[in-house]
C-alpha cells in the first residue's frame, strides 16, 4: 500500500525550473532513498511532499490525500508526514524534552504529562532518556538530530522524510544517528531519505532512487542500483561517489 | 539674607520651597508614571502587531508598515505631540493633553518597537518557522511558540532602551499643559520665584525612572542567558 505517491511533480522559482514531473512511490514500511547529484532537485521534492514548497504541478497524495487540495487541512496532514531537517532546526529555547513534546501538546492537544511522557518515550528510543533536561546548545550534532528525530516520531507520522538528515554532522557523529534510522526501520516506520551516504542506503536501502535533473532517471533494490545501474547517468553518478562505498 | 539663607543652598534646595510644593511635584509624578505605562504597553503591543503583521509577508501591509516606521522615526517626538495637539481639533477631534501625550508617544514607541521586534524576527532562521510548521502547527501558533520567544530574546535590549527614551519623553507633554513633573515643577518654580521645585523634579524623574533602567538591565542579562 502506497503512503506516498507522487507523479508528474513540477517545481519552478520563476524560469527555474527544479523539478520536471517526477513520478516516485513509497510504500508502507519501505525505506527509501533517494540519491543524485547536487542541484538534481531531491530536496525540493521532499519538501513538496508536506508543502513546505508549493508544487508548480503534479499531484502527491500521502496516506491517500491530495497533499495540494484546499479541501485538506494541511496541518492535519503534516502531523502523518514528519520532517527530519539537515540542520535539525531544534527550537533552542526549549530543552530537548519540550522540543519533542511541544507539538504533542499544542497540536494534539494531549495533556502535558501525557505529552511529556510520550516524549521521554521518543527520546528513549533515540537513545537521549538522559538528555531530556539538555538544552540543544549543550547536545553535540549526532544529539541534536536525534531530538530531530525524536519530534518528527512522537507525532507517531505514517512517512517520515529525512532531508540530508547527516550531511551537517562531524563523520564521526553519522553513525549514531544513522543507527536511529535503521531502528526505525527495524520497527516498520516509512521513511524516505535523501542522503549522501551511500553506504547507508547500500545497506539498509529497501528501494534507491537516483534523480538527476528534476526528474527520477532510474530506481531499484539497493543491490539493483550500486551493483548493475542501468543508466549512464546513475553509472557515473556512482563512479564518483565509489570511493565512498566499501 | 545672612547664613544659611542666603547663597546655593537657598536658591536650589530650599527646604521651605520644597515643603510647599513637595504635592504638586508628587501628583506630577504620578501623572508621569500614569502615562508612560499607557505609553509602554500600548507602544509596544502596536509595534508587536506591527511586527507581527509584517512578518506575514504581504506586500500589501508591508510597505504602508514600513512608511509609517520611517516617518514616525524621523519626526521628533515633539513634532508629532505638537501637530497631533492642534491637527486633531481641527479634524473634529479634540483630545486632552493627557490623550495627546498617549497617543503620540504610542506612535513613536510602536514605530521604533515594530523596528526592533522585526529585526529580531528576521533574526530567527527560516528552519524555526518550518520545523514547527512541519509538525502540524498553524502560523499563529509556530510564531508564538517557536518564533517569537527567539525573537523577542534578541528584540529585548533595542527595545528597553528605545522604552525608557520614550517614555522619558512624557515631560514634552509640558508643551500641551499636561500635568506631569515638568510643567508642575516649572509652575511651582515660576510662583515662587525659586528653581528648587526644579531640582526636585529632576529628583523625581530619578525616582521614577532609575529603578526602570536597572530592571531594565536586569532583563537584559536574565533574558540572555539562552
Amino acid at each position: 500500500m502506497p503512503i506516498l505517491e507522487i507523479s508528474g511533480l513540477q517545481k519552478s522559482y520563476g524560469d527555474n525550473v527544479v523539478l520536471r514531473g517526477v513520478d516516485l512511490e513509497v510504500n508502507a514500511g519501505e525505506l527509501v532513498c533517494v540519491i543524485g547529484p547536487s542541484g538534481s532537485g531531491k530536496s525540493t521534492m521532499l519538501r513538496c511532499c508536506n508543502l513546505l514548497e508549493t508544487p508548480t504541478g503534479g499531484t502527491i497524495l500521502a496516506n491517500g490525500h491530495q497533499v495540494t487540495s484546499a479541501l485538506v487541512d494541511i496541518n492535519r496532514l503534516r502531523q502523518d508526514v514528519g520532517m527530519v531537517f539537515q540542520q535539525f532546526n531544534l527550537y533552542p529555547h526549549l530543552n530537548a524534552l519540550d522540543n519533542v513534546a511541544l507539538a504533542l501538546r499544542n497540536v494534539q492537544r494531549r495533556t502535558k504529562a501525557e505529552a511529556q511522557s510520550l516524549a521521554r518515550e521518543a527520546l528513549e528510543q533515540v537513545g537521549l532518556g538522559a538528555k531530556a533536561q539538555a538544552f540543544p546548545g549543550e547536545l553535540s550534532g549526532g544529539q541534536q538530530q536525534r531530538v530531530g528525530i525524536a519530534r518528527a516520531v512522537a507525532l507517531k507520522p505514517k512517512v517520515i522524510l529525512f532531508d540530508e538528515p547527516t550531511s551537517a554532522l562531524d563523520p564521526e557523529l553519522v553513525e549514531d544517528v544513522l543507527n536511529v534510522m535503521r531502528d526505525l526501520r527495524g520497527r516498520g516506520m516509512t521513511m524516505l531519505v535523501v542522503t549522501h551516504e551511500m553506504a547507508f542506503a547500500h545497506a539498509a536501502a529497501d528501494r534507491v532512487v537516483f534523480m538527476d535533473g528534476g526528474v527520477v532517471v532510474e530506481q531499484g533494490t539497493a543491490a539493483e542500483m550500486f551493483e548493475h545501474p542501468r543508466e549512464p547517468r546513475t553509472q557515473s553518478f556512482l563512479a564518483r561517489y565509489g570511493s565512498r562505498l566499501t | 539674607m545672612t547664613g544659611a539663607d542666603s547663597g546655593f543652598l537657598f536658591t536650589f534646595f530650599n527646604a521651605e520651597v520644597a515643603r510647599q510644593y513637595w504635592p504638586v511635584i508628587a501628583s506630577g509624578a504620578l501623572m508621569t508614571v500614569g502615562v508612560g505605562l499607557a505609553v509602554v504597553v500600548t507602544g509596544t503591543l502596536l509595534g508587536l502587531l506591527l511586527a507581527l503583521a509584517r512578518a506575514l509577508g504581504s506586500r500589501l501591509l508591508t510597505l504602508p508598515i514600513i512608511a509609517f516606521a520611517d516617518i514616525m522615526r524621523s519626526l521628533p517626538p515633539l513634532v508629532v505631540l505638537i501637530v497631533l495637539y492642534f491637527g486633531l481639533p481641527a479634524l473634529g477631534l479634540p483630545l486632552s493633553a493627557f490623550a495627546v501625550t498617549w497617543l503620540s508617544l504610542s506612535l513613536v514607541l510602536a514605530a521604533y518597537a515594530e523596528e526592533s521586534i522585526w529585526a529580531g524576527i528576521s533574526a530567527v532562521p527560516r528552519g524555526q518557522l518550518e520545523a514547527a510548521r512541519s509538525t502540524g502547527m498553524r502560523w499563529w501558533q509556530a510564531m508564538r511558540l517557536v518564533v517569537l520567544p527567539q525573537a523577542l530574546r534578541r528584540a529585548l535590549p533595542p527595545l528597553t532602551n528605545r522604552v525608557i527614551s520614550i517614555t522619558k519623553n512624557t515631560a514634552l507633554g509640558s508643551v500641551v499643559a499636561l500635568n506631569e513633573i515638568l510643567n508642575n515643577a516649572q509652575g511651582a518654580s515660576s510662583h515662587s520665584g525659586n528653581p528648587t521645585p526644579l531640582m526636585m523634579a529632576a529628583f523625581a524623574y530619578l525616582v521614577v525612572f532609575l529603578p526602570l533602567v536597572v530592571f531594565s538591565r536586569w532583563l537584559e542579562q536574565h533574558w540572555q542567558q539562552r
